[in-house]
């Protein structure tokens, strides 16, 4: 089977889960009842009539599988409603906590391979030293630390003992830091992007320091040495770059990981991000939002996932594509 | 590593005399394992969380649900020589809701994980076996919860069924909110185990010992139950071990977001409660989290010690 065919296989499967799970989170919250039942399963004393513009305002009369393809074709155009909380556009919503999320996310993840690429080197290049055993050591340890106690650990630490970066929130309510937008808001992003880094950090490290002492081993390794390349150009340009053909698969699953915990994270640092905008719309019942938030969440996760799948046998053309 | 060898050849050594029967795989690998200091260090910490399940009413100093110190005023009171670890807000001896919550965390880790195993195996093994078309379906079955956002997903579910279960007989199990998360955790969680029990069948579905069993005439469930599943533990039991860590870290992130038993003496309603008084009283939050750590880097210590006590040949 072609790489091109494959591609499309991948898609086709892509499409097939996020309609999968917007049909479980669909009939879930329908399972309760109508999306209005819910709202007054918590808020008691709401007269018909109220009930009844309400139903009008947010299009939530007819069946439920009526329901389930006006939405659907409407998420296709991006328009995922009104929030019943904000009363805002979910659409409008979502891209701004969006962004917040991945400001800290992806800064996160680039800072983890830099650092997990020197510290591998680092520690596979002197396999069973002192040094290698610390590495191991120190990525296990963070590998099993998890994330929030770590931003718990930080806050303490930098915002209530030495007092020197915020520990919520991604802009300063008063005064911005030399009053400037930029500095301001990137102060606010240490501790999260720290925090999160460290964690990629600890997982990335165990994974290629283990794939590089192994292709380090090999034949064509011991070839590039004997040919008189230096050292620094075997290390970097021949093991490294056959060593990320597994740590490249295990990107998309962290990116996942981390949007994943999203709402934990962002509720240890207070966060803007989507992760606590999901936790607001599940505490509070806001149908639209909770639909809107998770496909956002699950569209993110499975792009992530289908980009190392493809970039993974665009790369390794010994993969055999079952 | 060098040593991995020495093992099993003294033992080797030491029965060529006698008519003993040379050691089974389960004895070959805890003498392997023995030798890890990481696996030995998961092992003891694991042992440690047991241990103190068991015998907590024994260890504890107060009561989880003694909230007298709210009364006397000492609540979130630093530590001495009465709480040992401080009160938190709520009044409470922060050591024995400590003590109190690995039963929690246990039952959470060992109950996901049952699930997860029984649902796994089942689905892992018919697809191993069966092979072609059925296969191909259950493993896409398999990608697909391996794909979504398991943890966004359980905390939607767990808020909705919280709903569902207003006004009928569910509301009076106790600690229902508890039983909706572990069972979801369970049932989220077993891809990982599906693929290594399929991997595992399809390897041992052609293994002389189970034509053997075949030609002999064993009926269909003995070969799978009897011949072909005993050989496929070894490589289940690692990710058991790795899951119930992964499962006491999601019960404790779901319960710290607020969605978890508002009941249960666990680390994650701890943090949940203490955290935003982590300012004034931060040992109520340092302490189950220090808890929480130790029991995931127990086991996965412990998963790790195990894939090289069962597979000494990926060491080299």
């Amino acid at each position: 089977m072609g790489t091109a065919r494959y591609i499309v296989r991948r898609l086709i499967f892509s499409a097939f889960l996020i309609i999968g799970v917007s049909i479980i989170l669909f009939a879930m919250i329908n399972a309760i009842g109508n999306p209005i039942e819910i709202l007054l399963a918590e808020r008691p004393g709401i007269t018909d009539e109220i009930i009844e513009s309400i139903t009008q305002y947010y299009g939530l009369g007819g069946s439920v599988t009526d329901r389930y393809f006006t939405w659907l074709g409407a998420i296709i155009r991006f328009d995922f409603g009104t929030s019943i909380i904000y009363n805002l556009p979910v659409s409008e919503m979502l891209l701004t906590y969006g962004l917040e999320t991945l400001k800290i996310q992806i800064p996160a993840i680039l800072i983890a391979l830099l650092v997990s690429v020197l510290i591998s080197v680092l520690a596979a290049t002197r396999q069973y030293s002192r040094i290698d055993f610390g590495v191991i050591a120190g990525a296990m340890v963070g590998h099993s630390l998890p994330g929030f106690l770590l931003g718990i650990l930080l806050i303490l630490l930098f915002s209530y003992w030495l007092g020197v970066l915020p520990s919520y929130g991604a802009y300063s309510t008063r005064n911005l830091l030399m009053d400037s937008m930029v500095i301001d808001g990137l102060w606010h992003m240490v501790l999260p992007v720290a925090m999160l880094a460290f964690f990629n950090t600890a997982t990335l490290t165990l994974l290629l320091r283990a794939s590089l002492v192994d292709v380090l081993r090999q034949d064509f390794i011991t070839a590039a040495r004997a040919s008189g390349l230096p050292e620094r150009r075997v290390v970097f340009g021949h093991a490294l770059r056959n060593a990320f053909i597994p740590v490249l698969t295990y990107l998309g699953i962290l990116f996942g990981l981390m949007l994943g915990t999203a709402p934990v994270t962002e509720t240890v640092f207070t966060w803007p991000g989507l992760g606590a905008l999901y936790i607001m719309a599940i505490q509070q019942l806001d149908y639209p939002l909770i639909m809107g938030a998770t496909m956002i969440i699950t569209f993110m996760l499975v792009t992530a996932t289908l980009l190392t799948d493809i970039a993974y046998v665009i790369i390794d053309p010994r993969i055999r594509l079952a | 590593m060098d040593s991995e060898a020495t093992p099993t050849a003294t033992l080797q050594a030491e029965n060529l005399g006698s008519r003993q029967r040379p050691p089974g795989v389960w004895r070959q690998s805890w003498y392997r394992f023995r030798r890890n200091r990481a696996g030995m260090l998961g092992l003891t910490l694991v042992s440690l969380v047991v241990l103190i399940a068991i015998f907590c009413p024994l260890l504890a100093p107060f009561d989880p649900s003694d909230q007298s110190a709210m009364l006397r005023g000492a609540a979130r009171r630093a530590p001495d020589s009465i709480h040992l670890l401080g009160t938190d807000r709520n009044g409470y001896d922060v050591l024995s809701r400590m003590l109190y919550g690995a039963r929690t965390a246990l039952a959470v880790g060992l109950g996901a994980m049952a699930i997860a195993s029984l649902i796994g195996v089942t689905i892992g093994g018919i697809a191993g076996y069966a092979g072609g078309m059925t296969d191909e379906l259950l493993m896409r079955f398999a990608e697909f919860f391996m794909v979504i956002p398991v943890f966004i997903v359980i905390l939607a579910v767990v808020r909705l069924f919280g709903i569902v279960v207003v006004g009928t007989w569910l509301e009076n199990i106790p600690n229902l909110n508890l039983i909706t998360i572990i069972v979801l955790l369970g049932c989220f969680e077993w891809p990982p185990i599906a693929r290594m029990a399929r991997a595992e069948f399809l390897r041992l579905k052609h293994a002389e010992f189970v034509e053997a069993a075949v030609c002999i005439g064993s009926r269909k469930r003995d070969i799978l139950l009897r011949h072909i599943l005993p050989n496929a533990l070894p490589s289940l039991i690692v990710l058991v071990a790795l899951g119930i860590g992964g499962a006491i870290l999601a019960e404790t992130m779901v319960s710290f977001l607020g969605f978890g038993d508002p009941k249960a003496v666990s680390w994650g309603q701890s943090l949940f409660f203490n955290y935003e008084a982590l300012k004034v009283a931060p040992w109520a939050v340092l302490t189950p989290g220090t808890a929480i750590f130790l029991t995931v880097l127990g086991f996965n210590l412990l998963a790790d010690g195990l894939t090289d006590a069962f597979n000494p040949r990926l060491r080299q």
